[in-house]
């Protein structure tokens, strides 16, 4: 930013204001020197002479405050972080109401008492407030026994672990350190002394900080959630309750040892795991990547036989069937044109198409008047930051809509929604209509409401779903097909070794039976057909109005 | 059109920009939307066919004119309109009393050097729906909307183009260049995070009335459709199940068929 612009903001004018702002610096010291300073300086003239002028600006500014100086005293305060509150020591404070000015030698004291932040008289130190109290939870005998009683901790070394705890504040390395729990001796209580002694004195057992962490989290989870219900405590509570409540002891000694072991370690061996733990990284990717082309190639052999299977247009019928689907195919396409100039629905103009065209004329005019002549102005684009185009950020690739693919069938422009819909338009006329059938079971309508990369993807899924259904659909078909064919064999038989063993001699009445049998057997055919029917309702329907047609 | 020789299309790359497509039809109506003068006695319905941008964004930085073709009963049925303002709506008024389907042509800035694509778009005047509740809070409402939300893709852009497509519009430029009257200040109504300046393909976060495209629908959308196919994945466990009690079925029948 030179001058210029700044001149240019607070609309100055552009030249002659330079000459007079150097000037005015030149002339700033010159009347604050004195005495023979001055008439030095005079002797220059215009041209300043270089001499250092003697400005003695500290001293100036010590008699520039010239303030009472502020007085200090004696305080005494206590300490009620002490557990004694007899001890009173005392310290500086600055007085508050200041009294008439008395010159103490302050400069010393200042430095040293400034540091300290004033307290109220006769309060409490500064720092009593850093001595915080540890809610160690607190217990009752019949607490103890009905919820806390724990086999390897007698109700003794209990309270003695409480009072460690409490007594170092929670600080686990220092409990641990001092934790020296000595069993009581036992009072010689006659009778069963002998009995007490040979179960109590064991020697003292070594506690690890994790049994004593352990015991103490178990015993304040649970006190914690006797003295509120966890479905009545808050968050920061309820959290704190499930740490203490989780807390794994062997874990927690697991990963010391850990710890302590990577501490151990010599460099070799730490170099060791480094390159272990890069290679192990690397087998991941590459059995990733390995996996994603097994997925791929496994996609691509199991692909053909869902799309279509060749095996139903092997027979004339089949055929014949295909060359129906082709030409349905074709005459869709057509459809959409005739549609176009279709005869039903022209909101024909008539005679007063003249009029019409003025009215259209008008709106046209309009038009070009509000559209302006800015329309091509921005379109001309910014091609001057080309270098920079390859490296566009994510973020940037997100606000733009840019995505990169591997493929990308052909380039040029496309429309979002057709490109979602291609695997269904691709499809044959027959299995689109399925798979329009089942989209309409499932309220999906014709036309994705919004047709972005993310709803495709899940349209696809969508579609692949139900080609796996249509697949499972046709073969339960033919299963259903084949177990009526079954059955009906069955009956036949049935009916021919009965016809057979019943009546052997009157001819004309076995005649009779048979074919009453026979069409029982293909009512049963029928129903079996009706059954599997109304389970793949979808297909019976396509099927019956192929046949329609 | 050809795009100059030294032109290059990059490679693997895909950019898409939201825009909307679609209709808004009125009754004729003495009080509300009068019929003006001139018009022909058997039309019932005002409408208009438009292509603009989500939310009134710019789209003219990549779409030059529209071409909507209507029915070829009404006069000059080819209607192209250009020029129009950066995030105003390229659109057609008309009148008349019938539905019919409008192709709807998109030709592209010069420094696409992509022919021009067409889409489809069926003028809708009478309410429309798949239930009757749809039906009848159409008909409630005071014009018949059948808006369509479409994604063009870029595929494999030219260089130049690709250039104007992921770079914002040049403030400096634009302020300064003839005409530009409210072009950088155009304040959005929705509050979108790029306006009219910022050519961005990003979506509001919420609809409102008057735009209901939007990352909200999008999700609700997804959602319907991973619905739909949690349940085709039900059918297909339930037809496979039934398929593995055919199976069964027609072994024992096959084995009693043998025994016997």
């Amino acid at each position: 930013m030179t001058s210029h612009d700044v001149r240019d903001m607070l609309d100055l004018p552009q030249e002659g204001a330079p000459r007079p702002a150097k000037k005015q610096k030149l002339a700033g010291p010159r009347p604050v020197l004195k005495g023979l300073a001055r008439e030095v300086q005079n002797l220059g003239g215009d041209n300043p002479i270089a001499i250092v002028p003697e400005v003695s600006v500290f001293k100036k500014r010590r008699f520039m405050s010239r303030k009472p100086a502020s007085k200090w005293e004696l305080v005494p305060f206590k300490n009620t972080a002490r557990s004694d509150q007899t001890l009173i020591l005392r310290h500086w404070r600055r007085k508050e109401a200041s009294p008439p000015p008395t010159v103490i030698d302050e400069n010393e004291g200042e430095s040293s008492e400034a540091a300290e932040k004033p307290t109220p008289v006769m309060d409490d130190s500064t720092f009593a407030k850093f001595n915080v109290q540890i809610n160690i939870p607190d217990y009752t005998d019949d607490e103890y026994n009905s919820r806390l009683a724990s086999p390897g901790w007698s109700r003794d070394e209990t309270d003695y672990l409480m009072k460690v705890i409490s007594d170092f504040d929670v600080r686990w390395p220092l409990i641990w350190d001092r934790y020296e729990y000595e069993p009581p001796q036992p009072r010689p209580v006659e009778g069963d002394a002998a009995v007490n002694t040979g179960a109590i004195i064991v020697p003292p057992k070594a506690r690890t900080m994790e049994d004593l962490k352990l015991r103490y989290y178990s015993i304040a989870a649970t006190i914690m959630a006797l003295r509120k219900p966890p479905i009545k405590m808050n968050s920061a509570e309820f959290n704190l309750h499930e740490v203490m409540q989780n807390f794994d002891a062997k874990q927690e000694h697991d990963r010391k040892k850990f710890a302590e072991a990577a501490f151990k370690r010599t460099r070799e061996e730490a170099r060791e795991e480094e390159s272990l733990l890069l290679e192990l990284k690397r087998i991941l990717a590459r059995s990733d990547k390995l996996n994603e082309d097994r997925r791929e190639l496994y996609a691509r052999l199991e692909a053909p036989p869902s799309t279509g299977n060749i095996g139903i247009f092997s027979t004339s019928g089949g055929l014949q069937q295909l060359l129906q689907q082709l030409m349905t195919a074709d005459k869709s396409k057509k459809q959409r044109k005739l549609t176009l100039g279709g005869e039903t629905m022209s909101p024909a103009v008539g005679a007063s198409g003249q009029t019409q065209q003025n009215f259209d004329r008008r709106e046209s005019s309009v038009r070009e008047s509000i559209s302006g002549p800015s329309g091509g102005n921005n379109k001309k684009g910014n091609t001057q930051n080309a270098a920079d185009r390859r490296q566009l950020t994510e973020e940037e690739e997100r606000i733009y809509g840019v995505s990169r693919h591997e493929r990308l069938g052909t380039s040029g422009p496309t429309f979002r929604h057709d490109k979602i819909t291609k695997p269904l338009v691709s499809k044959s006329a027959v299995q689109q209509a399925k798979i329009g059938n089942i989209l309409g079971e499932l309220e999906i309508a014709g036309r994705l409401i919004m047709p972005t990369a993310e709803v495709g993807e899940a349209y696809e899924g969508l579609l692949q779903s139900i080609n796996v259904l249509l697949d499972a659909r046709k073969v339960a078909d033919k299963l259903a097909g084949e177990i009526a064919t079954a059955k009906a064999h069955r009956a036949e038989k049935k009916r021919l070794a009965r016809a057979e063993s019943t009546n052997p001699t009157a001819n004309g009445d076995g005649e009779i039976k048979r074919e009453g049998s026979a069409v029982a057997s293909v009512r049963a055919g029928s129903v079996q057909r009706k059954r599997s029917a109304s389970v793949m309702s979808a297909i019976s329907d396509k099927s019956t109005k192929r046949q329609k047609k | 059109m050809a795009p100059e020789k030294n032109q290059k299309r990059c490679k693997g790359v895909q950019v898409f920009r939201p825009f909307v497509f679609g209709s808004n039809a009125k009754l004729f109506d003495p009080t509300t939307n009068p019929k003006p003068a001139n018009t022909p006695e058997d039309h019932t319905h005002s409408w208009e066919v438009f292509v603009k941008g989500v939310d009134d964004t710019d789209i003219t930085y990549w779409c030059k004119k529209v071409q909507f073709k209507l029915h070829e009963s009404i006069p000059n049925p080819v209607r192209t309109i250009e020029n129009v303002a950066p995030g105003a709506p390229f659109r057609v008024f008309e009148t008349g009393w019938g539905e019919f389907e409008i192709a709807i042509k998109l030709y592209y800035v010069q420094e696409s050097g992509e022919k021009p694509q067409t889409f489809y778009h069926h003028l809708r005047l009478h309410p429309f729906g798949t239930t009757d509740e749809e039906k009848e809070a159409m008909r409630q409402s005071p014009c018949i909307k059948s808006w369509v939300y479409e994604e063009q893709l870029f595929n494999e852009p030219y260089d130049g183009f690709f250039d104007l497509l992921t770079s914002p519009l040049d403030r400096s430029k634009a302020g300064g260049g003839k005409g530009g009257k409210g072009k950088g200040t155009k304040v959005m109504r929705g509050g979108m995070v790029g306006s009219t300046g910022e050519r961005t393909a990003l979506l509001p976060l919420a609809s409102r009335p008057g735009q209901p495209f939007s990352r909200e629908t999008e999700k609700a959308e997804i959602k319907k459709l991973q619905e739909a196919k949690g349940k085709v994945d039900e059918m297909v466990k339930e037809v496979q199940r039934e398929l593995r009690d055919a199976e069964e079925e027609i072994k024992r029948l096959r084995e009693e068929a043998k025994a016997a």
